[in-house]
């Protein structure tokens, strides 16, 4: 990685060298121009953006997809409950996020838009891969236009979000980057805690986890990647069933199953 | 005293300030055509009536006695055509007995040029007048305004240019009478096919000095297509709400009652002309 | 001498020509219609496990006929490129113009939808979809009676008829454009058996109603055919050739039969 950080480096002043071009300054270059070595900077910055973020899990099963995340407390008198890191955007599509939580109200909205005007259109809930795509949509839309339009985005996003949904096809998670893909995971961890936690997922996860199993993994994994002592104020879980579609759990439901994870 | 009234004129124009609208005639939209040929002329007609877009009858009679050698088709409102036909037909007959001469073809066109002429176009009455009279071969168009025309083959009607197209390009001097007979019912057919106005049979009335000949149903090129089911409903299908007995009796009081020889023999009042 | 204002100066003040209530003005209003009559009849129903949609093939304009085939019902979301087959009908009669933007916007709309949600669209959802888009054009609407036929999530027939600015049904059967109202009577007669009853089953109103049952599909397009010709028989504008399109679960199937010509 400091490898990298400096062909960074390298690439701008190799850039700049060239007066006539368009690029001669770096703080003029669009966020979409690509450096000699085909790398997008603004891009691959706003990765390492989503890790300084706080840590976000989802985990899919069979009936259902469960979303964790972890809640920086950074002062005694914060209000925990105004910390927002899981929000709907439908009622059969919720989202986790890790990164700049400005930049996802954006996409939260865009994503809520969507799904309404899909309602309004065509009288059926908005497909989760579609939702997902949609908010894509948005995010790549940090580059100037095909006719070279001037951008009405600065910057990529600097947020990742964990789409949890069900549809026809069942309960899915997806993993939703700044730079416009999207992947679908059984069980994927995004933020400063990623690492681990996506280790620990790899080992714990299989296809058989109860609803009730990927709460505890969630719980347990955020647990192993938190700073902080976890505890039923500092973690929020939420679940997207085909029954009750979208929930947040309330604090009596966390009490309870921050309670079920193993202490060790 | 004498004059024109005009205080219908006052009374019409008032409902008609109030938006009550003019009744409306029915005109029908038609082809009828007419053809001249060695030693004789030829009408022809088709047989459809329309109101608006509706078929209202699908086998009705445009071809107009006028006299035994002088017959008519009429195109427009079809009041105005059985009428004014009716009416020519009758002073031209009171005419010929007064003079004591055959009607002749030119007279009768003359006559509904002037009644149609009297009535500035109101009377919707489009006509094909032709016949044979001591004079000879006649044939002549006559519009709702008056104003008449002499040819040797004419149109008219919603598909006067669909017929008109064929004798354009089909018609000749010195005609058979079947070639003529022929000619005629084909432009009929261009109406009937390209006309929606037009449609059903072809008539054709052919007059030489000799004799007339109504063809009524010449060529039925659009007979009905055969039902894929049947529609008879089971005895009871309807509800009856309601029933009341007339004795006979009671009705003798304001008809009179005949009693009728036997269950089984149908009396025919009226015969109605029934397709199929 | 008379007054200048008085009807008898000026003309006639009404005719059969002019509209009452409008005489009184000299100022000529010039306007430009956009919409024209093209005429011709459509008609669907659904069965237990099949849709059918039906339509005469005569365009008209006043009393021309501008071809005796213009089809009126078209399948939606057919792919040449990826051999996807239709599996909803869609029959539009009224302004031809209006219609065929119609057909081809909703068939673009269907096949991106196949393209964006990597699933057919269903009939329920293309049917509020053609609400919407008749709806987006409410002040300047597509002329047109349409009607949407398919299979339901169930496999059942389903049929859906818009007016022209988007409101909505499901029905059983529906008949649109210029005969509609010589054809649904029948319709209503004899596919949900309106005024029938059972013979002996009560006095008067305690009569009990013939009940509806979905028709099987040979008797279905008997009723179509017979609808047809009876409507050529009594209405100008329809004629030339009936159109059916039979959806049912193994596809489209498509049968033209001749009509009079007259």
């Amino acid at each position: 990685m400091f490898i990298a950080r400096s062909e960074y480096d390298r690439g701008i002043k190799y850039v700049s060298s060239f007066p006539e071009s368009r690029l001669s300054s770096t703080s003029n270059t669009p966020p979409s121009t690509f450096s000699p070595e085909g790398r997008l900077f603004q891009v691959e910055y706003s990765l390492e953006a989503i890790k300084l973020g706080s840590t976000a899990i989802g985990v899919a099963t069979g009936s259902g997809v469960i979303l964790g995340v972890e809640k920086r407390v950074t002062s005694t008198l914060l209000e925990t409950s105004s910390v927002e890191k899981i929000v709907e955007i439908d009622r059969h599509i919720g989202c986790a996020m890790s990164g700049l939580q400005a930049d996802a109200r954006s996409m939260v909205e865009h994503a809520r838009v969507e799904s309404q005007n899909h309602a309004f259109h065509y009288n059926e809930p908005l497909r989760v891969e579609s939702c997902t795509q949609s908010i894509c949509d948005l995010a790549i839309r940090f580059g100037e236009g095909a006719e070279g339009e001037e951008s009405i985005m600065s910057r990529p996003f600097g947020v990742a979000l964990l789409v949890a949904g069900i549809d026809e096809d069942g309960p899915q998670l997806y993993h939703a980057e700044p730079s416009g893909t999207f992947y679908r995971y059984d069980a994927k961890a995004i933020g400063s805690g990623s690492e681990g936690a996506q280790a620990e997922l790899q080992n714990e996860f299989h296809k058989s986890l109860t609803l009730q199993e990927a709460e505890t993994l969630v719980l347990k994994t955020l647990k192993q990647v938190m700073e902080e002592k976890l505890d039923s104020k500092n973690v929020q879980l939420a679940s997207v069933t085909k029954e009750k579609g979208f929930r947040i759990y309330s604090d009596g439901e966390m009490a309870e199953v921050v309670g079920r994870v193993p202490t060790n | 005293m004498p004059g024109f009234d005009f205080s219908h004129h006052n009374r019409n124009a008032a409902l008609h300030a109030q938006g009550v609208p003019l009744p409306k005639a029915t005109s029908t939209g038609t082809t009828i055509v007419g053809c001249i040929f060695d030693g004789g002329v030829v009408i022809a007609a088709d047989t459809r009536a329309t109101s608006g877009p509706i078929v209202a009858d699908k086998n009705c009679e445009k071809l107009h006695y006028i006299a035994p050698q002088i017959w008519c088709a009429g195109a427009g409102t079809a009041a105005d055509t059985e009428f004014t036909t009716a009416i020519i037909s009758s002073n031209l007959e009171l005419h010929s007995l007064s003079t004591g001469r055959k009607p002749r073809v030119v007279t009768c066109m003359t006559m509904l040029k002037q009644h149609l002429f009297r009535y500035q176009g109101h009377i919707g009455a489009y006509l094909v007048v032709a016949g044979v009279d001591p004079t000879g071969v006649g044939l002549y168009t006559v519009h709702a305004h008056g104003s008449t025309d002499k040819l040797p083959y004419v149109t008219m009607g919603s598909g006067s240019l669909a017929a008109m197209s064929v004798f354009e390009t089909q018609w000749k001097p010195k005609m058979t009478k079947d070639e003529a007979v022929k000619l005629a019912s084909d432009a009929i057919q261009a109406g009937i096919f390209n006309d929606l106005g037009s449609g059903s049979n072809v008539d054709v009335c052919v007059i030489t000095p000799e004799k007339t000949t109504l063809l009524r149903n010449y060529i039925k090129p659009n007979q009905r297509e055969q039902k894929q089911r049947s529609y008879l409903f089971k005895r009871g299908t309807t509800a009856v709400l309601k029933e009341k007995v007339i004795t006979r009796e009671e009705i003798s009081k304001y008809v009179t009652v005949q009693e009728l020889p036997s269950d089984d023999d149908v009396v025919v009042v009226e015969k109605m002309d029934i397709d199929a | 001498m008379l007054n200048a204002n008085s009807p008898l100066a000026s003309g006639p003040s009404y005719s059969f020509a002019t509209p009452p209530n409008q005489t009184s003005t000299n100022i000529k209003q010039h306007s430009f219609n956009p919409y024209t009559d093209n005429g011709g009849s459509t008609l669907g129903i659904t069965g237990d496990d099949f849709a059918i949609l039906a339509g005469d093939t005569r365009s008209t304009s006043g009393y021309n006929i501008n071809t005796r085939y213009a089809p009126k019902v078209f399948k939606i979301g057919e792919d040449d490129g990826t051999g996807e087959s239709a599996h909803i009908v869609l029959s539009v009669v009224g302004f031809a113009a209006d219609g065929n933007a119609l057909k081809e916007r909703l068939n673009a709309i269907v096949k991106m939808y196949r393209y964006q949600h990597g699933k057919p669209m269903s009939v329920k959802a293309c049917a509020q979809r053609l609400s919407t888009i008749l709806y987006g054009k409410r002040f300047f609407p597509y002329y047109v009676h349409a009607i949407l036929g398919g299979l339901d999530e169930e496999g059942k027939g389903a049929l859906y008829s818009y007016d022209p600015v988007g409101s909505y049904e499901r029905e059983q059967c529906r008949a649109a454009g210029a005969a509609a109202s010589l054809i649904m009577p029948f319709l209503d007669n004899q596919v949900n058996f309106k005024n029938q009853y059972i013979p002996g089953s009560g006095e008067g109103h305690a009569l009990e109603a013939r009940k509806a049952t979905p028709l099987p599909r040979a008797e279905v397009e008997q009723l179509v055919r017979d609808a047809f010709t009876s409507a050529v028989e009594r209405h100008i504008e329809v004629g030339d050739g009936l159109q059916m399109l039979v959806v049912t679960k193994n596809g489209i199937e498509e049968i033209y039969d001749p009509l009079k010509k007259d």
